[in-house]
């Protein structure tokens, strides 16, 4: 399927690769949000890459809405470089969250092999989004996908590891969540006195190793 | 250096500058004022003021050690200099011992104090801005805060810049980035129905109660986590209606039918609890030509 253009709002332009996540819908949204930010498109004052799309904030005094949407179209139908592969990044986890030992059952695994299934390959970083740092990798592969928890929790601190829908978040300040929370971590993704203030980018290949 | 006291503040009172744009990748809202056009106006009428000021609620006493000149703007508030009956927006030069105290009037939810000084606070990420969900920058206050001001700013006359948005009708959107997924009929009726101001509101979010059901069946939809943008309408599992605002979170996953115009936010903003509104979807070149 073509990228849709769509406006969010009068000053958003957003690219969506695709209505669900995939690796591939992922991956374009992070390699086209490359592309925005070295093409310098006019009147953008922001691009902002998520999980499957890419927003283009943009000043209308500047550029309106038809001749933006007409420059992405042509930036999406140059040939697209080989995308630079992005840091690495080796995460230490505390695997002792409250919901660890239910996801696994979910899984039908006990919760050391949930553990080693889980480290097992690498991640991609494939947004940040929803608070100060927090950052979504995936995809884990077929097996390791559970639902969201139907109760949220008011609140859980930075450094928590939250799972679900085939995916890994790390917090980095205190949010409200329905993720299960498997663990925790000492790495802070969030450093407001730090530029850039996030250390993982979209892209970048996060692995979580178990520290006993 | 000139002090300011904080002797009584509504809930949510916050320090604001123009806001913090240029962080949503790390995952940072831009914040700043409620009602932008309150801001700017209280600034403007200063002829010279610093780019943080106090955005208030439901009431602010305050009063200065030294000279200091002030403005406040956004509403309609009920304000006395000692005492003494001012008109509102007002603007006047504070000595030291004088007392400012603002109250609720007529209509709004925020109002906006701007001084002829910078207030000294460190800038988070560039910006004085609080971020009350992040809890980023700037800083709420309390009764018993004392503000430090730098140096009175050089000053020019000022006339008082006219709020030119239209006070009345409804409130324009433009579609959202799922209103197709919402029936046809829930569309239609989200545009012909009278929703009203829920009293469950913040810097995040304001709630909307949906009278005529309009979304009573709109199904739970699970959706991916999607980039949001100020003025977005959410509609929750429940079937609520949200209004996204300045410290809205920067990407979510309950589906939006539309987005408040840019032009019409301040005024939704000031909107309180029991308000009915409308809404009234317009395309983006007209939203953008309300705009400047």
């Amino acid at each position: 399927m073509p990228p849709l253009l769509v406006p969010l709002g009068d000053c958003g332009l957003l690219i969506r690769f695709a209505e669900s996540l995939s690796d591939a819908a992922n991956a374009a949204a992070i390699g086209f949000g490359r592309r925005a930010i070295a093409a310098g498109l006019p009147g953008v004052m922001e691009v902002v890459p998520n999980l499957v799309s890419v927003l283009l904030r943009y000043d209308p005094r500047q550029v309106g809405f038809d001749r933006l949407a007409g420059e992405v179209r042509l930036l999406l139908s140059a040939p697209a470089e080989p995308a630079a592969a992005g840091a690495n990044h080796l995460v230490p986890v505390r695997f002792d969250g409250d919901d660890l030992d239910e996801v696994a059952q979910q899984l039908g695994m006990d919760p050391a092999t949930f553990v080693a299934t889980h480290n097992a390959g690498p991640l991609r970083v494939l947004a940040t989004g929803f608070a100060p740092g927090f950052v979504y990798c995936g995809l884990h592969a077929d097996p390791m996908r559970v639902a969201r928890r139907a109760a949220v929790r008011p609140r859980v601190p930075g450094g928590t590891v939250l799972f679900a829908a085939g995916q890994t978040a790390i917090t980095s300040t205190p949010i409200p969540t329905g993720w299960h929370v498997i663990g925790h971590t000492a790495f802070c993704n969030f450093d407001a006195s730090a530029r850039p203030p996030t250390q993982l980018a979209a892209g970048d290949t996060v692995r979580f190793e178990t520290l006993e | 250096m000139t002090k300011l006291r904080i002797l009584s503040a509504g809930p949510m009172t916050s320090l604001q500058d123009a806001g913090r744009p240029g962080w949503l990748a790390h995952g940072i809202s831009a914040s700043g004022p409620m009602d932008r056009g309150a801001f700017e106006r209280a600034g403007l009428w200063i002829g010279g003021a610093g780019p943080t000021g106090i955005e208030f609620t439901q009431g602010l006493t305050f009063e200065a050690d030294g000279p200091l000149a002030f403005a406040v703007d956004g509403g309609a508030y009920r304000l006395t200099l000692n005492g003494a009956k001012r008109s509102w927006p007002s603007r006047a030069l504070l000595r030291a011992g004088d007392r400012v105290e603002i109250v609720p009037g007529a209509h709004g939810n925020y109002g906006y104090v701007r001084f002829g000084a910078d207030i000294e606070i460190e800038a988070v990420l560039g910006s004085r801005a609080t971020n009350s969900v992040a809890g980023l920058g700037g800083r709420a206050l309390a009764p018993g805060d004392i503000l430090c001001l730098g140096p009175a700013l050089a000053r020019r006359t000022a006339p008082h810049p006219r709020a030119t948005a239209p006070i009345e009708g409804a409130t324009r959107v433009i579609w959202g980035l799922h209103a197709e997924r919402f029936s046809l009929e829930a569309r239609q009726q989200f545009v012909g129905s009278a929703f009203v101001v829920g009293s469950r509101m913040d810097r995040m979010g304001v709630r909307l109660i949906d009278r005529s059901g309009v979304f009573r069946d709109a199904a739970a939809l699970s959706l991916v986590s999607d980039a949001i943008v100020p003025g977005d309408i959410q509609i929750l599992g429940d079937g609520t209606p949200i209004v996204l605002m300045r410290d809205h979170q920067p990407t979510g996953g309950y589906p939006r039918i539309a987005t408040v115009i840019n032009a019409d936010l301040d005024r939704f903003a000031q909107l309180r609890p029991g308000a009915e509104v409308r809404f009234l979807p317009v395309t983006v070149t007209h939203a953008q030509e309300l705009m400047t």
